[in-house]
């Protein structure tokens, strides 16, 4: 499903923020990239929806070669993956249902299919009853949840994570998490990047850790530190 | 911020319509001016009958022409006479000065200077006159005017043009949150500069409407008085097509408004 081969990139500042990665990431896969701040996790989730655009190597996300995407094919790409951000990116002035509908609605989506998809992803994140707030009236764990139902809208069939639970309390994270689990268990591909220990190590799932721009390790169930849990740590 | 973009605009569409009705109106002056112009073909005192005659064929055949009207001196002494009273006792002339002559009346004022031109080579013409310091200098005040028209022309449009696009600027800046994120869930170029191209048509429009509304105000109270004050100017704009000058306005204005969001989006949009 996603493919990166030799991709590298280098900001135009020279810095070397992804150094020769190669990774594949199938379908249905639930990922984690971890690493320190400033390894290369947003930038190469940047890569994957063409905010950014590599220096060298390919990348194949759904059968498209996004290295050689032409600028005004990138909407389309776009729509068919989910982007879910720390800060959540929503609009302000619009209400939680019209967020939603806004994605399907830039695609030229009918009204009928609009009203049918937005009630459905609003469902399954659990914000029905809040459709009508605006985002400034929600909970941080509210906003995340209605930029998650904005991402699935269009039902895409890869949901990428930058930092989700970055703004989110413990108790929220969780149920952030857990929900991202269930889209993943629907069939979608889930990608997360995150320095959120506490969540790599409960959910024990494919961890690929960057380090200085390079994939050090990639673990079936991992643990965010290199094959140890944390009461492994703490025990010494 | 709008207000300011209609309203610079407005300032702008005002001078542009002010300028093109005075350049209408001296265009219509010129024009009217030429119009009443007679060449006067002076025949040698020697000519005779038939050569006249032929004079007042090659008239007639020269389709510039529109009319000719035979002057023995005569009846030009006696022209001369009426036009001359109170100025100079004209009792004084003994013998009559003046030669026949042919008054020949041309279609368009434009031609006159040709026309004037060969008619001094047919045979029995003495000497050909038209006033031609005058016309001279009404060909050329209107053809400096349509110049620097033009000129001001492309000022006004370069200059409306760039209040509206800073204003889209400014306009695009204030949402490049949303425009991001408008991006990122897919939507195109065209569908995010649509609403800001709308902005800019409607500062343009809104821009003309209250500069015509500005123009007709002005027309209605001051072309009046200033016709009094010249009443040699003639500044009676019957003879200026309004409806048209105001579909031009129109026209222009909402060309720039379009042109010049398009550029303001579409320099964000690049970045």
């Amino acid at each position: 499903m996603i493919s990166l081969r030799g991709v590298s990139l280098v900001y135009p500042n020279g810095v070397r923020a992804l150094d020769g990665i190669d990774l594949e990431i199938g379908k249905g896969d639930f990922v984690f990239l971890v690493g320190h701040s400033g390894t290369g996790k947003s930038s190469l989730l940047r890569l994957l929806y063409r905010e950014m655009f590599p220096t060298s190597g390919e990348i194949t996300v759904d059968g498209i070669r996004v290295d050689r995407l032409k600028r005004n094919r990138v909407p389309m790409l776009r729509r068919h993956l989910g982007v879910v951000f720390q800060d959540f990116k929503l609009l302000t002035d619009k209400t939680v249902w019209e967020n939603v509908a806004f994605a399907l609605q830039v695609t030229g989506a009918h009204t009928r299919d609009v009203m049918r998809q937005v009630p459905r992803c609003l469902d399954l994140v659990g914000l029905s009853h809040k459709s009508r707030m605006y985002p400034g009236e929600l909970s941080g764990g509210e906003q995340q949840r209605a930029a998650i139902a904005r991402a699935l809208v269009n039902n895409p069939k890869i949901l990428l994570c930058d930092e989700p639970t970055g703004n989110l309390d413990p108790a929220t994270t969780t149920e952030i998490m857990e929900l991202l689990g269930r889209i993943n268990l629907k069939g979608t591909t889930v990608v997360v990047a995150t320095h959120n220990q506490a969540v790599v190590d409960r959910m024990r799932r494919r961890v690929v850790r960057l380090e200085n721009g390079r994939v050090v390790t990639d673990e079936e169930r991992g643990y965010y530190f290199l094959g140890l849990g944390q009461d492994q740590i703490l025990s010494g | 911020m709008q207000a300011t973009a209609i309203g610079t605009v407005a300032v702008t569409i005002v001078l542009l319509g002010a300028f093109l009705y005075a350049r209408a109106s001296v265009s219509h002056i010129a024009n009217d001016a030429m119009s009443q112009i007679t060449i006067s073909v002076y025949t040698v005192p020697s000519a005779t009958k038939a050569q006249e005659d032929a004079l007042r064929t090659a008239f007639a055949k020269d389709e510039r022409i529109l009319s000719s009207e035979y002057v023995p001196k005569a009846q030009g002494l006696h022209e001369l006479r009426e036009r001359m009273k109170g100025q100079i006792d004209t009792s004084i002339l003994t013998e009559n000065p003046l030669p026949d002559k042919f008054r020949v009346k041309v279609r368009q004022p434009e031609l006159v200077p040709a026309v004037a031109a060969s008619l001094k080579k047919l045979p029995g013409v003495e000497s050909v006159d038209y006033g031609q310091d005058v016309v001279q200098r009404l060909l050329q005040i209107v053809s400096v005017a349509r110049r620097v028209g033009i000129a001001l022309i492309g000022l006004f449009i370069l200059v409306a043009g760039i209040i509206i696009s800073n204003t889209i600027r400014l306009t695009v800046f204030a949402r490049r949150r949303e425009i991001s994120i408008m991006q990122l869930v897919g939507a195109t170029n065209m569908y995010i500069r649509l609403p800001f191209i709308c902005e800019g048509l409607i500062d343009g429009a809104l821009g003309v409407i209250l500069a015509v509304a500005v123009l007709a105000i002005a027309r209605a109270t001051l072309v009046p008085k200033l016709a009094l004050a010249l009443p040699w100017l003639q500044l009676s704009a019957a003879h200026i097509d309004v409806s048209s000058l105001i579909l031009q306005l129109f026209g222009v204005g909402a060309a720039v408004g379009v042109v010049a969001s398009w550029i303001a989006v579409g320099r964000y949009l690049r970045t």
